[in-house]
């Protein structure tokens, strides 16, 4: 089957094959591929029907596992939008800030996301279209906040009226915010051609049918949220989201619903393995297990495959810039063991259309064997950030000698011998992973500052796993009194896996020969109990 | 050893909690509730609850097996502190 050059091509063919099979699970319910297109072309022909809120082509998910947060991103890009994710777990503060610089004027939101909507409102400048397909009618909302255009279920326009978008390869599929170093999440935007190149590859790497049960173990605002519904929606399969509880035991989930794909992060396998989730045979039903985001230790692929002996595990290593997963490593019992690296498990191999170079610190390419950072391009490079030129130039390069441009990962690894896997070492730059999520230590530190006035700042992660941290600690120059408030003001605009668990404050932190701050010597006054 | 009854690890489990919101400068509780959920109340995310685990097991002096219970049911005290009074048992 050919692939279209959007993204919403490849749901459009399976609701036509396959509409009443199971599309989408959530909230204990489940969508068929007719209601799906059928709720999702209504969401699409609302947002038409109002061009004027899509001179910025782009709309606000703001949906949290739930059948409206899938029928929202389906609406959005049927309307011929990009699809910008709000979660309202993270703090309001951030959600604001995210959709504030997306621009955006149309909002999809579920009912449990509501809460939170009325601080969007307030501070948009700007009339807003608010589709809510959770609600009848939103007439309430209208008389509260007259400055704004509201839809409910009911008011949404008819399926008919929909009109397939032209398809622009090079549009915004999905804009999708990072932490940034300043303190300012950067907007990644991934075009049509970055996913459909993508999607076309994996699907038939992984024979995904129309037999396939998919987990959607991820947020919508982690990227990797994007491979589940697209890889599933593209050839009639299932895709199930377990909710906030099941999380917790994602094991039952897995048998509950018969799984045959798994996606996850790595963390995930240690926490179930640390509950005793990961007994032998247990999911027999995975046919197919993949782990992505963050270093996938040997041990934690050796237990997880004692527990799905039937499946194929693959690990995959992608920063957000390049959709997704750009290399991937099929682990072998044999092999791999002989191939990994501080017992982890490689990257592996660039996919199909992708470009690997490793270079030193002045992008030259480095001999076979040696240690570099990690740059790529590509049919998946992604476009650039969100109105953000000087970081955008920041991370495209032209290497000495080369003629095409290359995006840095900031990923230290070694370039291999011959036709060995490439290995992850680690980041090069001061992000890192805390429990699977990217972390910008710049971001926590430039926070503190800002609440605390204080320049002498520094974000450690700690304790250190094989992973990168468990959590954040953070240095301070200065007094701080009163540690509790400072952390509560943090809370409010920082995700909690970024709030810091302790303060160190001295009148004078560790200094290098440069007279930099030291944040090796930091972390060794942690090792040593401080 | 003498038996470890659910009102035990409940005690334990208020002792941990209200600790843990102190440390994290949040306003503690007095008492947490049988139907209390520490998933939903914010008590404890996803995070905080392998180290709920690791003190439970610390308090059972036995590693827990949570494979068997229900997810929805594992983050509400009643039946998590009937759970692991089971499994320190070794009733489970």
């Amino acid at each position: 089957m050919a692939i279209g050059k959007a993204l919403w091509e490849g749901f459009l063919r399976s609701a036509e094959s396959f509409p009443d099979h199971p599309a989408v699970f959530a909230e204990g319910c489940t969508l068929s591929y007719r209601a799906l297109h059928m709720q999702s072309t209504r969401i699409a022909a609302t947002i038409q029907a109002h061009p004027e809120f899509s001179k910025v082509p782009l709309t606000a998910v703001f949906g949290y596992r739930s059948t409206a947060a899938f029928s929202g991103v389906l609406g959005a890009l049927l309307s011929g939008n990009g699809y910008v994710p709000l979660n309202r777990t993270f703090p309001i503060e951030r959600t604001e800030v995210m959709f504030e610089r997306s621009e955006a004027r149309s909002i999809i939101v579920d009912t449990g996301s509501l809460p939170q909507l009325s601080r969007l409102l307030e501070r948009s400048k700007q009339e807003l279209l608010v589709i809510m397909p959770d609600i009848t009618t939103a007439h309430k909302f209208r008389e509260n906040w007259p400055a704004h255009l509201f839809f409910g279920l009911e008011e949404l326009s008819p399926s008919g009226a929909w009109k397939e978008p032209i398809a622009v390869p090079d549009g915004t599929a999905y804009l999708l915010f990072t932490s940034g170093s300043t303190g300012v999440p950067k907007g990644v935007m991934v075009s049509h051609k970055n996913v459909t190149s993508y999607i076309d590859y994996m699907v038939n790497r992984y024979n995904i049918t129309d037999q396939d049960r998919l987990s959607q173990m991820f947020d919508l605002t982690f990227d990797l949220s994007a491979f589940d519904m697209f890889m599933a929606w593209e050839r009639g399969a299932y895709i199930c989201c377990p909710s906030q509880k099941a999380l917790i035991n994602p094991g039952k989930f897995v048998r509950d619903m018969n799984l045959t794909v798994w996606f996850s992060v790595p963390s995930t396998v240690a926490f179930m393995k640390r509950l005793g989730m990961l007994k032998p045979r247990q999911y027999e039903s995975l046919r197919l297990s993949l782990f992505c985001g963050e270093p996938l230790p040997v041990s934690s692929a050796i237990s997880w495959l004692e527990a799905a002996p039937n499946s194929v595990l693959e690990n995959l290593y992608g920063p957000t810039e390049l959709t997704i997963s750009c290399t991937l490593y099929r682990w072998d019992p044999v092999q791999t063991l002989g191939e990994a690296e501080q017992d982890i498990v490689p990257i592996g191999y660039p996919h199909p259309g992708m470009n690997v170079l490793v270079t030193d610190q002045n992008l030259n390419e480095v001999e076979p064997g040696e240690e570099g950072e990690l740059l790529m391009n590509g049919s998946q490079m992604f476009v650039g950030y969100w109105k953000d030129r000087d970081k955008t130039d920041a991370v495209f390069v032209i290497p000495p000698g080369r003629p095409d441009v290359f995006y840095r990962t900031g990923d230290r690894v070694r370039r291999p011998i011959g036709n060995r896997p490439l290995t992850h070492l680690g980041r090069i730059d001061f992000q890192i992973k805390v429990l699977g999520h990217r972390v910008e230590l710049g971001e926590i530190e430039a926070v503190v500052r800002r609440i605390t006035g204080l320049d002498g700042v520094i974000a450690v992660g700690w304790p250190i796993t094989s992973s990168g941290a468990n959590g954040i600690e953070v240095f301070i120059e200065g007094d701080v009194e009163h540690h509790d408030a400072l952390r509560e003001a943090i809370r409010a605009a920082l995700p909690e896996y970024m709030v810091p668990k302790r303060f160190h404050c001295s009148k004078r932190l560790p200094r290098n020969v440069n007279n930099k701050f030291d944040r090796k010597a930091m972390v060794e006054l942690l090792e040593r109990g401080l | 050893m003498s038996k470890v009854t659910p009102n035990d690890v409940q005690a334990f489990l208020t002792d941990y909690v209200t600790g843990k919101l102190r440390s994290d400068g949040r306003v503690s509780v007095e008492q947490l509730p049988e139907d209390c959920d520490l998933l939903l109340s914010g008590m404890v995310d996803s995070i905080g609850f392998l180290d709920l685990v690791a003190a439970l097991e610390t308090f059972a002096d036995r590693e827990i097996d949570f494979e068997m219970l229900d997810p929805e049911e594992m983050t509400i005290v009643g039946p998590l502190c009937k759970f692991v009074a089971a499994q320190a048992n070794g009733m489970s």
